[in-house]
């Protein structure tokens, strides 16, 4: 009897899906717009995120040794900075590696070229290019490089704030993300008053049938179980779509990610992929939650039973 | 069968739709309540099937004291009594049997169950080759058959007819006076609401007057005073 029961209810609340067609377009279309905008919001923090890490990955600070330092002496600011817990890695660029990627630079300018050759000798130090683990860390390397006693052997450091560009990128991602956040919260209240509404509009098409059900004894459940039903098919049937469009936009967006980070190793349908169910999962269960709250309002507020 | 002890109903702020009602509806009777418009005839239908709550006093259907009856007991109290309107309430864009076999369906009941009832009582009410109509095709009197059919379904012990002829010629009128005496030859106490003094005067049978909310008279075999 209860499978029977739940059959009807779900052919009830598929009948009343298809009787009022074009309303239930619009709420899936609204809620469908609601799960793009929080899609985009979620592609925003991926992207920023990857954005900083992909910076922070390329940020490095190279010491320039004066020409007359020896490779052993070199090698020994080398060790001294591999044992500071901040560094992550070091890699030495030897004097003659260092002069061969300044010809290669320069190599169309025959001036300098040329200058480099009447000199005879190697004018260029060796190179240490240290990375360290955090952002954070590379004042205090180079503070505490500063203050050794190997200081008298740098001619040149270039170490610049890197930090304000993570922190303008940041700054701009949580700007967008904001704003991401309030059209999504603006599109989910939009989408729960739409439901409120189809709901509303179903159970007065179905005024009749509910006055027979009352009449003739059908259960409270059974006569508002359809409404709710119809309000989870919409949650469901909105994600769907929204699965349809987001894979083949995430695709499309894919060569402007790679052009904008000059590597193509991010990939941002992978993502989402990886996290199909935490993300589109997260997303039905919780429109499903919603849809059933404001179906349960309307349903509280216009049907007696 | 259905026992009123003191029962009032009061409408906010004031008004007073019954007043005092003090009735026993033997099981197997068949009573005719009448009264002019307004007296309280359709107030005391709807408490009878829980659709309202007395102010005061206390209401008892089938030994079940539905006083102060919860939301969900009612739909049990509404299959032990079968109601039948003046506007028949039936689904125009379904058939006959499917009308019918709607309240079964509603209730949980499987499909063979439904092929079983919805014929027999379809017999009852002498529409037998007329299931796979239209309300639309048939006359007033016969979708009023078709209501009665849809309130015979669950057996009930009871059947309240509301003004089941307030749309019906004399002779539709006649037909389901008939029925609903048949019925009652069958065991079911049958309430009769009505102000059709020609009907009440026809039947024969225990007649009570409502005038302004209260019992003007309770006569055996009774006839329209008012």
């Amino acid at each position: 009897m209860l499978i029977i029961s739940i059959l009807r209810i779900f052919s009830f609340a598929w009948q009343s899906f298809w009787r009022n067609f074009w309303l239930s377009m619009v709420t899936i279309t609204i809620i469908v717009l609601t799960f793009v905008s929080i899609n985009f919001v979620i592609v925003l923090n991926v992207v920023s995120d990857a954005a900083m890490q992909i910076v922070k990955n390329k940020i490095d600070v190279s010491v320039y040794f004066r020409p007359d330092v020896t490779e052993p002496q070199v090698l020994e600011v080398q060790n001294y900075l591999a044992s500071m817990a901040q560094v992550k890695d070091i890699a030495y660029i030897s004097q003659t590696d260092a002069l061969e990627k300044f010809r290669q630079l320069h190599r169309q300018d025959t001036t300098i070229i040329e200058s480099i050759e009447e000199i005879g000798s190697n004018p260029i130090g060796a190179t240490l290019q240290i990375k360290a683990k955090n952002i954070d860390d590379y004042p205090v390397v180079m503070d505490i490089l500063s203050n050794s006693k190997y200081n008298d052997l740098i001619l040149d450091k270039n170490f610049d704030d890197h930090k304000v560009y993570i922190e303008k990128i940041k700054g701009i991602a949580d700007k967008i993300r904001q704003v991401g956040l309030i059209a999504s919260g603006v599109l989910s209240l939009i989408a729960l008053l739409i439901v409120f509404n189809t709901i509303r509009v179903a159970i007065y098409t179905h005024r009749q049938e509910i006055a027979i059900m009352k009449l003739v004894g059908a259960t409270n459940w059974f006569i508002q179980s359809p409404f709710l039903l119809e309000a989870v098919f919409y949650g469901i049937i909105a994600c769907a779509i929204s699965v349809v469009i987001a894979f083949p936009v995430l695709n499309l967006v894919q060569p402007y990610l790679n052009s904008f980070f000059l590597t193509n190793e991010f990939s941002i349908a992978t993502y989402f992929t990886q996290n199909f169910w935490k993300i589109f999962g997260f997303e039905l269960i919780i429109i499903i939650l919603l849809n059933i709250l404001s179906s349960y309002i309307a349903i509280r507020r216009y049907l007696r039973v | 069968m259905i026992i009123l002890k003191d029962v009032s109903k009061i409408y906010p702020p004031d008004v007073t739709a019954l007043e005092n009602i003090n009735l026993h509806i033997k099981p197997r009777e068949f009573v005719s309540i009448v009264g002019r418009s307004g007296t309280g005839k359709t107030t005391l239908v709807k408490l009878l099937t829980a659709e309202e709550r007395p102010s005061n006093g206390r209401i008892i259907v089938g030994g079940w004291d539905i006083t102060k009856i919860n939301g969900s007991e009612i739909p049990l109290l509404r299959r032990q009594i079968g109601v039948v309107f003046q506007d028949f309430k039936l689904l125009s864009k379904k058939t006959i049997f499917e009308n019918i076999a709607f309240a079964l369906e509603v209730c949980g009941n499987d499909r063979t169950k439904i092929c079983d009832i919805v014929p027999q009582v379809l017999k009852i009410v002498g529409l037998t080759g007329k299931e796979g109509r239209y309300p639309l095709q048939l006359s007033g009197g016969e979708q009023q058959r078709v209501a009665v059919a849809r309130a015979l379904v669950h057996r009930p012990k009871i059947l309240v007819a509301d003004e089941p002829t307030g749309n019906l010629d004399s002779y539709n009128t006649q037909e389901i006076i008939e029925l609903l005496l048949k019925i009652n030859e069958f065991g079911t106490t049958v309430v009769l609401v009505t102000h059709n003094k020609d009907v009440i005067n026809s039947i024969g049978k225990r007649v009570i007057t409502l005038d302004n909310g209260t019992v003007a008279s309770d006569q055996k075999i009774g006839k329209y005073l008012l």
